[in-house]
């Protein structure tokens, strides 16, 4: 090995160890500083994106009409073309319509956010929401999303938020079966890849009175989530030896989370 | 360390700002394309193992910034009674290791690839993303237990080594490109040598 190679070996190694030891606080910070250093390019990003669908759109409806040139007069595809727009616009409406109903329905202190990423990882689902300690977000809030409850913040710089969703493994909820005395712990799961997300709820009774269709909402307990947010239906149940397990469809879509809930601050933001 | 050292590192935070872009394909397995990866192995092959590591380092210092999720503080986590496991994950800084696992095993073919046979090193970075997800999802299994192997998740390890592995004459080219702009020669020293002993 020549010299320099290995001086260069031993470099690596001692900055290796010295990230590997980093406390948990530091590491959060790192990540703070890399989310505010991306939060730039994610918005952008985010608007190019917006802008390019909607052009997109525009380019297949155009192409709808095309079809249409052949049978009906020009004004008439301009009438359509129009109301093609109106129809767009219609939807967008309805759509904001009812996340402002929701908002207002809603009993609990809520900011509105925008997803700008989803899925950015691998293994981790998480996604990225466009407000952040500016809005007064700290780590470990609650999100929620029209259908129930979405995931809660992981880590919040000044503009932007990481959420965790309900769908990873890493975000766990005290939950409890309506209208059953059994309550536990739902997390995601892992290993299901391009296929419908389900929810696994653990610690229930090992014959527990659990019938496909029930509802699951929070308990409250443990802190982190309000009481009674709904998290999805039970698929299947399983009892076990020493403890019952349930498969749990989420009520939220989670491929279609364009906006989403942040419950008003209750930590302190970071840093 | 030169400048066409420099401008890798600076291709790899440009790889890390457009990862943020790349779309994760659902009819795919939610596969993906890995960038950052991708970037650092076609980088590895093209320098010497000192500038390799730094790469590596680089590298998997801004993907674990990225992508572990880092235990919140007790204060924050909830009560202990209700939620008994931290929900830690794995290491902040593994990347960094597996990223030059990655980059020496890149490196075993150098000769060839310093011969012109760059085609070579684009199958194998294929086989390194594939053995990268791999480990790291082997990683995340240690970590939190219960070990899934289904057929999707190969499927989500093979589409997406496969749609990263379609972009390397992309970044090959774009490595040439710097190499011709910063007079950094991609050739292999030790043939050079042999063949000056030779003539």
């Amino acid at each position: 090995m020549k010299p320099i190679n290995f001086i260069a070996l031993v470099l690596f190694i001692c900055g290796v160890t010295w990230v590997l030891t980093l406390s948990e606080r530091s590491v959060r910070r790192i990540q703070q500083a890399y989310y505010a250093t991306m939060a730039p390019f994610l918005k952008g990003g985010s608007s190019i994106e917006t802008r390019a669908r909607n052009f997109l759109e525009e380019i297949e409806h155009s192409k709808d009409l095309e079809n249409q040139l052949r049978a009906i007069e020009e004004e008439y595809i301009k009438l359509r073309s129009i109301e093609g727009r109106l129809r767009v616009l219609e939807t967008e409406n309805a759509e904001l319509r009812r996340a402002l109903e929701f908002k207002e329905k809603s009993r609990l202190n809520v900011i509105a956010a925008r997803v700008i990423k989803r899925q950015p990882a691998t293994w981790w689902e998480t996604a990225i929401i466009d407000k952040g300690q500016s809005d007064s977000i700290g780590a470990g809030v609650p999100i929620i999303a029209p259908g129930g409850l979405a995931g809660k913040v992981d880590i919040a710089s000044e503009d932007t938020c990481s959420m965790i969703l309900l769908t990873d493994e890493r975000c766990q909820v005290s939950v409890q079966v309506a209208g059953t005395p059994e309550v536990g712990i739902l997390h995601g799961t892992r290993g299901r890849y391009g296929e419908e997300p389900r929810l696994i709820l653990r610690h229930l009774s090992r014959e527990a009175a659990i019938l496909p269709g029930m509802k699951v909402i929070t308990t409250g307990k443990g802190g982190l989530f309000p009481s009674n947010l709904l998290i999805g239906t039970v698929k299947e149940y399983t009892p076990g030896p020493v403890e019952g397990v349930a498969l749990v469809q989420p009520s939220v879509n989670f491929d279609e989370l364009g906006v989403v809930f942040i419950i008003a601050q209750k930590n302190e933001p970071e840093g | 360390m030169g400048w066409y050292h420099l401008s890798l590192l600076s291709l790899v935070i440009t790889a890390c700002i457009f990862q943020q872009f790349t779309p994760s394909f659902q009819s795919l397995c939610d596969a993906g394309i890995l960038l950052v990866p991708l970037v650092f192995l076609c980088a590895a092959v093209t320098v010497g193992a000192g500038p390799m590591l730094l790469l590596a380092f680089t590298a998997g210092f801004l993907w674990d910034a990225q992508h572990v999720i880092t235990p919140l503080p007790p204060e924050l986590a909830g009560n202990p009674e209700v939620y008994d496991d931290p929900g830690g994950d794995v290491k902040f800084g593994y990347s960094i290791m597996l990223y030059a696992l990655m980059g020496f095993f890149m490196q075993g073919l150098q000769p060839l690839f310093r011969e012109g046979k760059w085609h070579i090193s684009a199958l194998l970075a294929g086989i390194a993303i594939f053995l990268y997800l791999s480990a790291e999802y082997l990683c995340v299994t240690f970590v939190r237990g219960d070990l899934i192997i289904s057929r999707t998740l190969f499927l989500k390890i093979s589409f997406t080594a496969l749609l990263t592995m379609l972009l390397c004459p992309l970044v090959f080219w774009i490595l040439y490109r710097l190499a011709a702009l910063f007079h950094h020669t991609i050739s292999y020293e030790g043939l050079a040598s042999e063949r000056n002993a030779a003539d």
